[in-house]
């Protein structure tokens, strides 16, 4: 049997010997679809209020709406500077911030993981250091520093800040995912005489390819969502991100709160993550070791 | 030995250009906010030194021991919810067939919307004359009339940890599946061919085996929880009273509401020392009891 | 080249030119607004952008951000040429120096002159003048006249001091289980110092203390509305949810339909004759304790320039031409925003509905705190104001409430 196959019925003996399905298969299926079920049913209900007039969303509770419309929807879209705009800006950030991310933790990941400097599990705490600190306070000396050099209101500036909340969690997952490549496979390419770079680049990085798509996939997320720094750090409408635009659709004339517009803002903020999301899936549930060791 | 030498030295040089990128945007600033907190400087701008005197004031300012016990109570509560759901959730779920992918995806989905879209949404599902998670309680029967979750403190308190519980199981259970998954599974094999039971199997190869990606997630779903505050800012407003405030929320209040940036910057530094002091204590015992 | 296409390439060549001069001398200038002030603000500054060649490009800061925004901006030199903000916030950002000094401009202005006190109050620091009001906003009484006729009161007739509200508040309550005499925002302290403290004022209370060695919550208009709110809490005349709303209720609930009485602001106006078309209501001003007290709250936005403004010409011409009867009937009144100049209440956008001249008169009876620190002392979430009001009303404790308060309040006044 291959080592790189995992079988698909591990709480169950072999169908060879038995030819019922055990209960506990019906089991496991309707806990699967119960689970489903409360998980996706805050969800589904909010995308039921966005499509629903205004006034009906701020009505007394009801599962089903009466009204249909995108009013929400094209109140979001034509806010201000657009929708485009705001995605454009998020877009562009995201992107910058995965760059960097990886560029900087699977080095460090690799070098943590595969080389024992001393000191080494010192650098790992002051790299995991950034998770402990309350960001918010370091947002104000942040922003005065950053004014100095002109990285206010830029977008290079908003991803390095998301590069600090991410590389944490990026370092220990690029450590993580190199721990796990056998020894074997590195003694071979040091053998062959391979430098260590040309290690990380030919050999650790594509075998450590669902780790890279995981740190990939929470830096866009988290820097898509990410709402305080953005507001801090932007100073003018055309360079706001998404976060800000369903902050600020949401609040109505005199602070009161536009529900329509909200669950609209919600299913929005959504829908690129899982595409993205699912988009990248087959990456990383795959398995870490696709088939390596021969 | 020389070659030992400049191996290390390689190790270095690959974990050089993050440990630079933390030195600079993250160990500097935390030493400007070391300095602002040894001033009484406003958030309006201007501010003399006055040494101790922040910290002084932290002892004595019972408004914040009460936040970061309230913190502490949420983490104690939320952490054990969080890693328990998502383990059994990982359990039910790690196998690749179509159902359980499927399930899987779903179990992800809160996480992906953005914290504060998530708590506005619980928010608007808890509000007492709007909210649909009332009328469902009532129509199950379960409750006679709507509760308004956010009067009490205790209530608000279920509240979050209901809407977090949501948004955030999907985190654990990704990682434990992938560390489920990293198992061999011929150890899985051999052992049901001993005959061993499911929940043995469980208990004695499945959790041992994953323990690091356990310790450690939980590690950092605790320091999440030690630093919750957007969802406290948008579901209770600290109410009622300021009894649902958090430690970062308190240091928020401090900041923007009051203008005291000097006393707020000693409050961050005081909480980020509590962060480390607890996360070094888990993960001594982690290396502690994986050396045993 | 033949004379036809020479005469095209000058007239391109001119037009070219006229564009590029016209447009090299056209500023761009930036505007902060606050999210709840950018439906009005956007009115004002689409009107001045169409008649003027320098354009402002706005954009929204969320409400809770401003202050940090614009206070960081300053002190990082990042600052937009224009800003609107919250006008209770202008004691401290005049003390701090943030904004520009605009007194002889304002001084020299006959439009200024016939501005309501309280916006002037407020934008003057050691006797100059930084600010202009902007997008006004004021509090005022409404009641459902539908659910007067029900209740047999005279629809026509509005309560006229504290205690009346309370008589007509249980006629109402008595027409149904799900109809209620009265409401307001228990854990609001924003929407109760707008509508709430009026009440106090009128009944001859100061609320706060402009230094720690002013007064709080002086004289006895205090204690006799928080009484009256706590039989209301007590008789049931005021929906359970109340206690927990910290706001998002405020503008909504009435517009159900289901509420008698409360208090709420001139926006709310165009709201219901928006959502609510059938529903009969009634505007007045907020009474006090007896008959002819009345007060309210003026807020709203105002606009300023900080310090550091790159177009400041531009910018100070601006602010003159909000206030000129142009932008303020076009731009606000046409709009259903009130003016900041009174005396244009009687207008013929207003002329329509006499309930939109009511509401730009009380601006005239109103007041507005000048003290520093107003988030910690009243719109935070663990404020004395809110505190105080949770006590007395909720939990029963008037005498104590006030008490803690008042020193909480002093405290908070001589940081």
């Amino acid at each position: 049997m291959s080592a790189a196959t995992i079988p698909s019925e591990l709480g169950a003996l072999a169908p060879r010997r038995r030819r019922r399905t055990p209960p506990s298969v019906y089991l496991a299926i309707a806990a699967c679809v119960a689970v489903m079920a409360i998980m996706a049913a805050p969800l589904v209900f909010s995308f039921l209020a966005s499509i629903e007039s205004t006034t009906e969303a701020s009505s007394a509770p009801h599962y089903l709406p009466h009204s249909f419309g995108l009013q929400n929807y094209l109140k979001v879209a034509r806010y201000q500077a657009g929708l485009a705009t705001y995605v454009g800006n998020s877009t562009l950030v995201a992107l910058m911030t995965i760059v960097a991310c990886v560029a900087l933790a699977a080095p460090a990941g690799y070098g943590l993981a595969r080389f024992s400097p001393y000191g080494k599990e010192i650098a790992f705490l002051i790299l995991l250091a950034p998770m402990m600190i309350p960001y918010q306070a370091l947002l104000t000396p942040l922003y005065l520093d950053f004014a100095k050099f002109g990285l206010v209101d830029s977008r290079i500036g908003l991803a390095i800040v998301h590069t600090i909340l991410q590389l944490p969690f990026s370092v220990y997952l690029m450590r993580n995912a190199f721990e796990s490549i056998p020894r074997e496979i590195e003694e071979a390419a040091m053998i062959d005489g391979c430098s260590a770079t040309r290690r990380l680049a030919y050999i650790f990085l594509p075998l450590a390819v669902p780790g890279l798509v995981t740190v990939a996939l929470f830096a866009f997320i988290n820097s898509w969502n990410e709402f305080l720094a953005a507001l801090v750090f932007m100073n003018r409408e055309f360079s706001f991100t998404v976060p800000i635009l369903l902050v600020s659709v949401r609040t109505g004339d005199h602070g009161a709160v536009d529900w329509g517009a909200l669950q609209a803002s919600i299913v929005l903020s959504v829908i690129p993550c899982l595409v993205v999301y699912l988009a990248l899936q087959r990456y990383y549930i795959s398995g870490l070791l696709s088939g390596a060791v021969k | 030995m020389r070659a030992q030498r400049s191996r290390q030295l390689q190790g270095w040089l690959f974990i050089g250009p993050a440990l630079l990128f933390v030195a600079i945007f993250v160990l500097f600033p935390l030493g400007q906010l070391a300095l602002t907190s040894l001033t009484d400087r406003s958030l309006l701008g201007g501010g003399r030194f006055i040494g101790v005197e922040n910290y002084l004031r932290i002892w004595r300012d019972s408004s914040f021991w009460r936040a970061l016990a309230f913190t502490v109570q949420y983490t104690l509560v939320l952490t054990p919810i969080l890693m328990g759901l998502g383990y059994a959730l990982a359990l039910l779920t790690f196998e690749n067939t179509p159902l359980k992918r499927l399930t899987r995806t779903i179990v992800f989905v809160p996480v992906i919307i953005g914290l504060s879209s998530s708590s506005l949404l619980w928010f608007w599902l808890l509000d007492e004359q709007v909210g649909l998670f009332n009328k469902l309680l009532v129509d199950l029967h379960v409750l006679k009339e709507p509760i308004v979750w956010f009067i009490s403190a205790d209530l608000a308190f279920w509240a979050v940890v209901i809407s977090i519980t949501w948004k955030v199981v999907g985190f654990g259970l990704v990682l434990f599946v992938s560390g489920i998954q990293s198992i061999n599974p011929d150890i899985i094999e051999a052992a049901i061919m001993d005959g061993a039971s499911y929940w043995s199997r469980v208990r004695l190869i499945i959790l041992p085996l994953t323990r690091r990606i356990l310790l450690l997630t939980t590690l950092v779903s605790a320091i999440g929880s030690m630093l919750a505050f957007d969802q406290f800012y948008i579901m209770t407003s600290g109410a009622p009273r300021g009894q649902t405030f958090t430690a970062v929320y308190w240091i928020y209040q401090n900041s923007f509401v009051s203008f005291k940036l000097g006393y707020s910057s000693a409050l961050s530094v005081v909480l980020t020392l509590v962060i480390l002091i607890l996360a070094a204590l888990q993960i001594t015992l982690t290396v502690r009891s994986e050396a045993a | 080249m033949n004379k036809r296409s020479t005469c095209a390439a000058l007239a391109a060549l001119l037009m070219g030119t006229a564009a590029f001069a016209s447009s090299a001398f056209a500023d761009n200038l930036t505007m902060w607004v606050r999210a709840s002030g950018t439906n009005a603000a956007a009115h004002l500054v689409d009107l001045w952008n169409s008649t003027h060649p320098d354009k402002i490009e706005l954009t929204t800061i969320p409400d809770t951000q401003m202050v940090t925004k614009l206070a960081t901006g300053v002190q990082a030199k990042e600052v937009p040429d224009l800003v609107s903000f919250d006008l209770i916030y202008m004691p401290d950002f005049m003390k701090a120096g943030f904004l520009e000094d605009l007194t002889a401009e304002l001084k020299a202005d006959p439009n200024f002159a016939s501005v309501a006190k309280a916006y002037v109050d407020i934008a003057t620091y050691q006797g100059k003048i930084y600010g202009a009001g902007f997008t006004p906003d004021v509090s005022i009484l409404v009641w459902n006249k539908d659910l007067f006729k029900q209740a047999g009161l005279d629809p026509e007739k509005p309560p006229l001091t504290i205690a009346e509200i309370h008589e007509d508040a249980k006629k109402i309550r008595a027409l149904g289980p799900d109809i209620y005499g009265f409401y307001f925002s228990g854990a609001c302290p924003g929407c109760n110092i707008f509508t709430t403290s009026p009440m106090m004022v009128a009944a001859g209370s100061k609320i706060l203390p402009a230094n720690g060695q002013d007064d709080a919550l002086t004289g006895d208009g205090v204690k006799a509305v928080l009484e009256q709110f706590k039989e209301m809490w007590s008789e049931g005349l005021i929906p359970k949810s109340a206690q927990a709303d910290s706001g998002a209720n405020f503008a909504s609930i009435f517009k159900t339909g289901k509420i008698g009485i409360q208090g709420t602001g001139g926006f709310l106006l165009s709201e219901l004759k928006h959502d609510v078309p059938n529903m009969g209501f009634g505007v007045t001003f907020l009474p006090g304790v007896t008959e002819g007290q009345a007060s309210s709250f003026v807020g709203g936005d105002v606009v300023a320039i900080p310090k550091g403004s790159k177009h400041l010409a531009v910018a100070k011409a601006f602010v003159a031409w909000e206030l000129t009867d142009e932008a303020q009937l076009e731009g606000l009144a046409k709009n259903n925003i009130l003016p900041s100049r009174p005396s244009l209440a009687d207008n013929k956008y207003f002329a329509a509905d006499p309930r939109v001249v009511v509401t730009a008169k009380a601006i005239g009876v109103g007041y507005v705190p000048w003290v520093y620190h107003f988030a910690d002392m009243v719109n935070s979430d663990s404020s004395p104001w809110i505190n105080m009001l949770q006590r007395a009303i909720f939990d029963g404790d008037v005498d104590g409430a006030i008490k803690e308060a008042r020193q909480k309040m002093k405290d908070i006044a001589s940081e």
